[in-house]
């Protein structure tokens, strides 16, 4: 309660008149009789809502807070369009309920949360064996794949936990629905049942996993030149081989990513390596008429692998049989074919370097062996067996760090007194000119 | 460097960031003026200043402070910094070099084998993790070392850490584990 001068009641005529504000509304008193001398109108709460924001306020307590429940809301709608089960939700549920409520999450924007909402259904479907991609949460939450994958590496953070990676043959029969080619939607040349193009697909997907091609790379183009190359080889006749990928994507009404072209020349790569294997077919099998072979390659597949880790292995014993071999370093090509028919990699070979000294620039010996690895062995990264050319490095003298530093090197690095003087001279010279033409 | 001569793998250093102190107030503007190779940034509150030998460039803020990066040796970094500590003296800066120390050094590193990423992390969970929609290399931090080791699926490694020491020790860490997984398993169904 405060005294106010210079007010004076109209009934008694004291001027002992105090501020005492009746459930929040202010309220002019005068403390001898009691009468009101001026009230507050209500019409001047402020109308925007509270001054005080919403978190500092007693209605947190009472109410939940109206975006939390937005939040769980769309987490809900997402495992609906996905088709999850119930647990699967439910899980996802509390991840959001948890993650929420973390400082990194609480006070960020709306897009943010949203897109934690989504990241929730992500590894929640990890975690019980029901994989979808970054990619297809990407999609659904209309985001950037990288926002994304910001929000759940921190996500992951918050919450403490970890989630398997997700394999790439469970997520392509997903993958193999989407595109619509059955027979009720394009003409029947063109058309394939997707239980038909999925199986062909994994197959193809299993031969790329195998042969480096997987390891490293986005799933989704592959998976996308995957289906491609199964669609053509389901019946390779002219109308469809002469389908490009652009084409097909248009056909079957998905969306053409630019490195499935890159991939599909990979798989074909591939798949020659093995088509050459099969003793019936005559001619030299070239990336151009392998689609005809798929069937059979992907049919008698791991017989094919182990003929072809046969014969490049006679071809490299016999390279090294009629190459001279470098003085100071040694080859031991030793071979282990595999009876095991899952296991894929050829030759392991050791190459025990001789090192001399403490250089930090690539020695001549390894960089003859460096780019050659890749070369040696039948299937390898692409980015091993193409490897980019390396600029030599200029091995730098041995230096201490606390060598004596010259006058004279130190003074190139300072300008003249004259310099200096041009220098600044220029400078106003500049910026009156700029100055006068700005005007 | 080598990391042991028993693995003969080429580590090679391509970044080295030390950080030391002038222990004076430095007015960049004279910097600025009266130095080459500078570049004034008033709205970072800092001048970058090149070297030509060592090839460092360095960061140099009117506290006093000094960020060096560009330098492929820790020697090679000291006697940079040095040399930058020589030349402010000679701007007429009242200059103590002081509190040397090597922040961050990157080294790239090559594995004469292809390595499974999805059989390391599997392997090496929770300290691996690989999200290939995300980043093609699988990024494994060893805590003890302080140290962050990323593994490409074509055998090449890029490692940062404390010093040159710990990135040594943080390749012969990850070998053994790299060697294991260079053939993709074999499938259990």
């Amino acid at each position: 309660m405060t005294s106010l001068a210079g007010l004076s009641c109209p009934g008694c005529g004291s001027s002992n008149i105090v501020d005492d504000d009746l459930y929040s509304q202010a309220q002019l008193v005068c403390a001898d009789c009691g009468f009101v001398v001026s009230e507050g109108v209500l019409a001047d709460e402020p109308v925007r809502g509270l001054d005080i924001s919403y978190s500092r306020t007693t209605a947190v307590t009472k109410r939940p807070c109206v975006n939390l429940i937005r939040g769980l809301e769309r987490v809900k709608e997402i495992s609906r369009i996905l088709r999850l089960r119930g647990e699967v939700e439910d899980l996802a549920l509390t991840y959001f309920k948890q993650a929420y409520e973390h400082e990194s999450f609480i006070r960020v924007s709306l897009q943010r949360k949203e897109v934690l909402a989504g990241c929730c259904v992500l590894v929640s479907c990890r975690q019980l064996n029901w994989p979808i991609t970054v990619g297809t949460v990407g999609c659904l939450l209309n985001a950037d794949p990288t926002l994304v994958g910001g929000v759940y590496q921190e996500m992951l953070k918050v919450l403490n936990v970890e989630a398997p990676t997700v394999n790439i043959t469970d997520v392509i029969e997903a993958h193999c629905q989407e595109y619509k080619i059955s027979s009720s939607d394009v003409p029947e040349e063109f058309a394939e049942e997707s239980k038909d193009l999925t199986k062909r697909a994994v197959a193809l997907v299993e031969l790329a996993a195998d042969s480096w091609i997987v390891t490293g790379r986005r799933p989704l183009p592959i998976m996308m030149a995957a289906v491609y190359l199964a669609w053509q080889s389901l019946k390779p006749l002219k109308h469809r081989l002469s389908f490009s990928l652009d084409k097909f994507c248009q056909l079957a009404k998905v969306q053409k990513h630019k490195p499935a072209v890159t991939r599909i020349t990979e798989l074909k790569e591939a798949l020659c390596k093995l088509g050459k294997e099969i003793p019936w077919v005559g001619e030299s099998v070239t990336p151009g008429n392998v689609v005809q072979q798929v069937g059979d390659i992907l049919e008698h597949r791991y017989a094919l692998l182990r003929r072809a880790l046969r014969t490049h292995e006679d071809a490299m014993q016999a390279e090294c049989r009629s190459s001279s071999v470098n003085p100071p370093s040694e080859e031991m090509v030793s071979s282990q074919i595999s009876e095991r028919v899952a296991q894929t990699a050829s030759s392991v070979e050791q190459l025990p370097l001789s090192n001399e000294g403490g250089k930090q620039a690539v020695e001549e010996h390894s960089q003859e062996f460096e780019p050659n690895w890749g070369k040696r062995v039948l299937f390898a990264p692409p980015c091993v067996s193409h490897a980019k050319r390396r600029r030599v490095e200029q091995p730098t003298p041995d230096v201490t760090g606390d060598e004596e530093i010259s006058d004279s090197e130190i003074d190139s690095y300072i300008r003249s007194p004259r310099e200096v003087r041009e220098f600044s001279q220029t400078q106003k010279i500049l910026a009156s000119s700029s100055g006068g033409k700005s005007q | 460097m080598d990391s042991s001569g028993d693995e003969a793998l080429d580590i090679i250093i391509t970044n080295v960031v030390a950080t030391f102190r002038t222990r004076c107030h430095l007015n960049l503007r004279t910097i600025a003026l009266e130095g080459t190779n500078v570049i004034y940034k008033p709205e970072d509150g800092k001048v970058l200043m090149k070297l030509r030998k060592p090839k460092i460039t360095a960061s140099i803020w009117s506290s006093g402070k000094i960020i060096c990066t560009g330098a492929t040796s820790e020697d090679e970094a000291k006697l940079g910094a040095r040399r930058l500590a020589r030349c402010l003296q000679k701007l007429g800066f009242k200059v103590n070099f002081s509190a040397f120390k090597v922040v961050n050094v990157l080294a790239v590193c090559s594995m004469p084998f292809a390595v499974h990423l999805i059989d390391f992390t599997k392997n090496n969970r929770p300290i691996a993790s690989y999200e290939p929609e995300l980043h093609p290399a699988a990024m494994y931090r060893i805590k003890t070392l302080k140290a962050t080791v990323q593994v490409f699926s074509t055998g090449s490694l890029t490692v940062t850490g404390p010093n040159v020491q710990n990135v040594a020790a943080a390749v012969e860490h990850i070998y053994p584990l790299l060697f294991e997984c260079q053939k993709p398993k074999p499938l259990c169904k």
